[in-house]
């Protein structure tokens, strides 16, 4: 008897040990998945795209600037493609850049902590706003708005794209860097007011200095939205393969990367070398996103060294930094001069220089309380003119959209494509698309947060796939978008279909659940963990019971997060599972589906006279999307106010 | 005559977070180039009394106060005086070392820059005599662009003196300065203390009555927000007035 229970208790262990093991090695697989999936992509981009690129010759597809696939004598330059792309950037962070900071300013150190708390929640969820529909506002109010005023043949310009992609990056630049300055320590603001500083010398001379490293990040999650949009450029720029001329000509319609790839891969002949060349495209844009990121991650080590403190002597000596910084100014003014010289001609420029040389002239002479309130009243405006951009896109499309909401619009298929009837089978679509992508990304996500976290020590494999999922998160959805058409749809051949879309949405929210769910078991404490190992309870056991349901909340909103993101995205279902009008629901997951910004799109660009369906669906997939976002912040408030320990 | 020798003095001081007073009818003179201690149990009002002289309470919201302070006899708590320059004239040490995410050097000439001053050798020579001032000089002079955040605790509750001294205060706050460092690193600041009144007139806040028995040459025992002895060091100490001040003294309560 006594010897029979030994027996057992060893075989029991036995088990035990080997379910761990197991249940360690399904983790890691989850964990892999990342890492798995960047290097698909790199593959498929490389097998299909490489080809094309030797063929053509690195010189003549990177160097030559005249890009007609589809001409009799085909060139395939991409030149002035990856121009229109970083002028693109260039001007939407010149405008995102100034006025996120500023806000972000005001808003933490200026502003009320009332209009604080109220504004916050408000541009968080304002960077929910899908891009298709930033977009849509673009092609329907700002490009005629901007033709009109300025008087030109086309309102699609380059001007059109980078206030567009301004817009869509300011909420991220204004709450990342507004985090980064209020959590700066209260001690170092009263070290320097009691030093006899003014609140904007405060500002400026300590707040903003130790907030660097996260107005950095700010800047690059800007940057990197703005590099690898799709949507909302395509709408707006124009989409002239060409230099503009001059080159500072910021009325000049202009195509980026992303727009080529989302206009022409859905029509091109398989195998041809158009289709490869895009593919070849699509890995320059990869590589571009890539070098950014990464010279990005260098500078942020680096400000953060400078902070916390190493031996090493500093990056640059302090009167070469301010060299740099008047070089830096310089460059900047003289930009701004050539940018608005197209825009208010040369008499205009007069006046402007004239009003800065005052400006200039007028702070040398003024008091630091004179200067203090004049540097808040611009913050003050900064703020006003992001709130009122944003407030108009919203009241824009509500007050257009309102009139077509009916139930018929609601639970209808379209009729007479699109121009009458409802949207019924896009919301559908929608749905069954996200609820598909979030079921599969879940699990795995969740998985991978949990072996990185609760399985692993630091080391060479968690860096690897850490920097999957960090490469995997900079990833252009439009590069999710070739992807999948090129390994699910064709490879695989899955065909277009919901499965299809699913799976590209997996790949691309994976992620965020990775990242969110990851911070969430962090913020569990080893305390509880260690209670319940003291107790005998297994691995396995305590994250099931005990470390899971304290990081719930996090997962939960981290998972919303990526609810939300699928919800509103077009360019990675482009060519994996949309179609524009189908009457009836998918019966199968291998059948192509309607879906709301796909939708939104066609209607917008390729239907005319479907005013009020254009903002109806606009509305609904606002609506739709803010929501989801509405309540991560809910929630995400709610588990800050009550956290147990 | 009198106010002349009394650096900073207040009449009747009452002040208030909220609805809460935290202190009441404080009248107390704190005489020039001499350091006076404030002592108490927790809550007090100590420090609340020590960052009504440069102002620093402006900075909590719904705090309002009644009664009149005098810098060198001149009023300081209206809305028309200059915090800004009051609180060049009136530094302040906190109890947490707070250098900023700079190098030593910038630290510490961060002050005078922030008051309008460009020239490098100017600021070159500020920067050398404050550290020496803060007895830090010796230390620092070889790593001057170093982060000061890798510095050793005392170290950069030192540095923070010396960027205290860097604007040429007269008047020197410290609020419990010593509550975050190891013994030796507190007998360093103390010995500095010491010096400084040679020049500044020291106003330090501390818990521990050994550190203003040694420091100091003024005591003021305060409870429940009101001044309840104020006198020399060695009266306070040796034979207190009032029976609390007593009680607290010889440890029977705080």
């Amino acid at each position: 008897m006594q010897k029979n229970r030994c027996e057992s208790q060893i075989t029991d262990l036995f088990t035990r040990q080997n379910k761990e093991k197991a249940i360690s090695g399904i983790w890691l697989g989850t964990a892999l998945v990342a890492v798995i999936t960047i290097i698909l992509i790199l593959g498929f981009l490389l097998k299909e795209g490489l080809p094309a690129i030797l063929e053509i010759g690195i010189p003549a597809f990177i160097f030559n600037e005249i890009w007609t696939p589809t001409s009799e004598t085909p060139s395939y330059g991409i030149y002035s493609l990856i121009i229109g792309t970083i002028l693109v950037t260039i001007g939407a962070i010149a405008i995102a850049v100034p006025l996120g900071i500023g806000s972000a300013i005001f808003i933490a150190e200026v502003a009320p902590p009332k209009f604080r708390e109220a504004v916050k929640p408000a541009i968080e969820l304002l960077a929910g706003i899908p891009s298709v529909v930033y977009g849509f506002f673009g092609l329907v109010v700002l490009t005629h708005w901007l033709r009109i005023s300025l008087d030109l043949s086309s309102g699609a310009t380059w001007l059109a794209g980078s206030i567009i992609l301004g817009i869509m990056a300011l909420p991220t630049i204004v709450s990342v860097s507004e985090d980064a300055i209020s959590s700066v320590p209260k001690d170092f603001r009263s070290a320097s007011l009691a030093l006899g500083a003014t609140r904007w010398q405060t500002i400026t001379g300590v707040l903003i200095p130790s907030a660097l490293s996260g107005i950095t990040a700010a800047i690059i999650l800007g940057l990197g939205r703005a590099i690898g949009e799709t949507m909302a450029v395509l709408m707006v720029t124009g989409n002239a393969a060409i230099i503009p001329d001059p080159i500072y000509n910021i009325l000049s319609p202009i195509r980026t990367l992303t727009a080529t790839l989302g206009i022409e891969m859905g029509e091109v002949a398989i195998g041809s070398t158009h289709y490869h060349a895009l593919f070849g495209m699509a890995l320059v844009l990869l590589l571009i996103t890539l070098i950014v990121n990464l010279s990005a991650t260098v500078i942020l080590a680096r400000i953060r060294e400078g902070q916390i403190g190493s031996s090493r002597a500093p990056f640059l000596s302090h009167d070469h930094q301010n060299q740099i910084k008047s070089i830096l100014l310089l460059v900047i003014l003289a930009g701004l001069c050539l940018f608005s010289y197209q825009v208010v001609g040369i008499f205009g420029i007069a006046i402007l220089t004239a009003i800065l040389a005052l400006c200039y002239g007028g702070l040398r002479i003024l008091s630091r309380q004179s200067k203090e309130k004049i540097a808040f009243a611009i913050v003050t405006s900064a703020t006003a003119l992001v709130l009122f951009a944003l407030v108009a896109i919203i009241f824009d499309i509500v007050s257009n959209g309102l009139p077509a909401i009916t139930w018929e619009f609601l639970t209808e298929g379209p009729r007479n494509l699109g121009r009458s009837g409802g949207i019924f089978p896009a919301i559908i679509g929608t749905l069954y698309l996200v609820i598909g992508a979030i079921a599969i990304a879940l699990p795995i996500g969740v998985g991978a947060a949990i072996y990185l976290n609760e399985y692993t020590l630091e080391g060479r494999l968690t860096r690897i796939i850490r920097a999957g999922n960090d490469l995997l998160n900079g990833t252009p959805s439009i590069v999710f978008g070739l992807f999948g058409f090129a390994f699910l749809v064709i490879f695989v051949g899955l065909g277009v279909s919901l499965l299809a879309g699913q799976i590209t949405l997996t790949l691309m929210i994976l992620p965020t659940i990775i990242r969110t769910s990851e911070e969430a078991l962090k913020s569990v404490p080893d305390s509880l963990r260690h209670g319940s190992l003291a107790l005998g309870a297994t691995r396995w056991h305590t994250i099931l019971r005990v470390v899971l349901p304290a990081a719930a909340p996090g997962i939960l909103t981290g998972t919303i997060l990526g609810i939300g993101r699928a919800a509103g995205e077009t360019a990675p279902l482009l060519f994996t599972a949309v179609v524009f009008s189908k009457r009836y629901l998918p019966t199968s997951v291998f059948e192509p589906v309607m879906a709301l910004p796909y939708h939104l799109f066609i209607l917008a660009t390729n239907v005319p006279g479907a005013d009020t369906q254009k903002y109806g669906t606009a509305l609904v997939l606002l609506v739709l999307v803010t929501g989801i976002y509405a309540v991560a912040i809910l929630m995400r408030r709610h588990a800050q106010k009550t956290v147990r320990w | 005559m009198k106010q002349q020798n009394n650096a900073l003095e207040t009449q009747t001081l009452n002040l208030y977070y909220g609805s809460t007073q935290a202190l009441i009818d404080v009248d107390i003179q704190i005489p020039k180039n001499k350091v006076t201690a404030l002592i108490g149990p927790s809550g007090c009002g100590k420090s609340t009394l020590l960052r009504c002289f440069n102002r620093m309470n402006d900075l909590i919201p719904d705090c309002s106060l009644s009664g009149s302070i005098l810098y060198h006899g001149e009023e300081i708590t209206g809305r028309s005086t200059d915090v800004v320059e009051l609180r060049k004239r009136i530094g302040m040490v906190f109890q947490q070392p707070n250098p900023f995410p700079k190098s030593i050097y910038e630290n510490v000439i961060y002050g005078p820059k922030v008051h309008g001053m460009k020239d490098r050798k100017e600021l070159d020579a500020i920067a050398e005599k404050s550290l020496k001032g803060a007895a830090i000089w010796e230390e620092v002079k070889d790593r001057l662009h170093d982060a000061a955040r890798g510095l050793s605790g005392g170290q950069q509750q030192r540095l923070c003196i010396a960027r205290t001294l860097s604007v040429d205060p007269d008047i020197i706050l410290m609020d419990e300065p010593c509550s975050a460092l190891d013994p030796i690193a507190t007998a360093k600041i103390e010995n500095l203390i010491t010096e400084l009144k040679e020049e500044y007139t020291v106003v330090i806040v501390t818990h521990n009555m050994q550190q203003a028995a040694r420091v100091s040459d003024y005591t003021g025992f305060m409870y429940m927000g009101r001044l309840i002895e104020f006198d020399t060091t060695s009266v306070i100490f040796e034979r207190p007035k009032e029976e609390l001040t007593e009680n607290y003294i010889t440890g029977r309560f705080g």
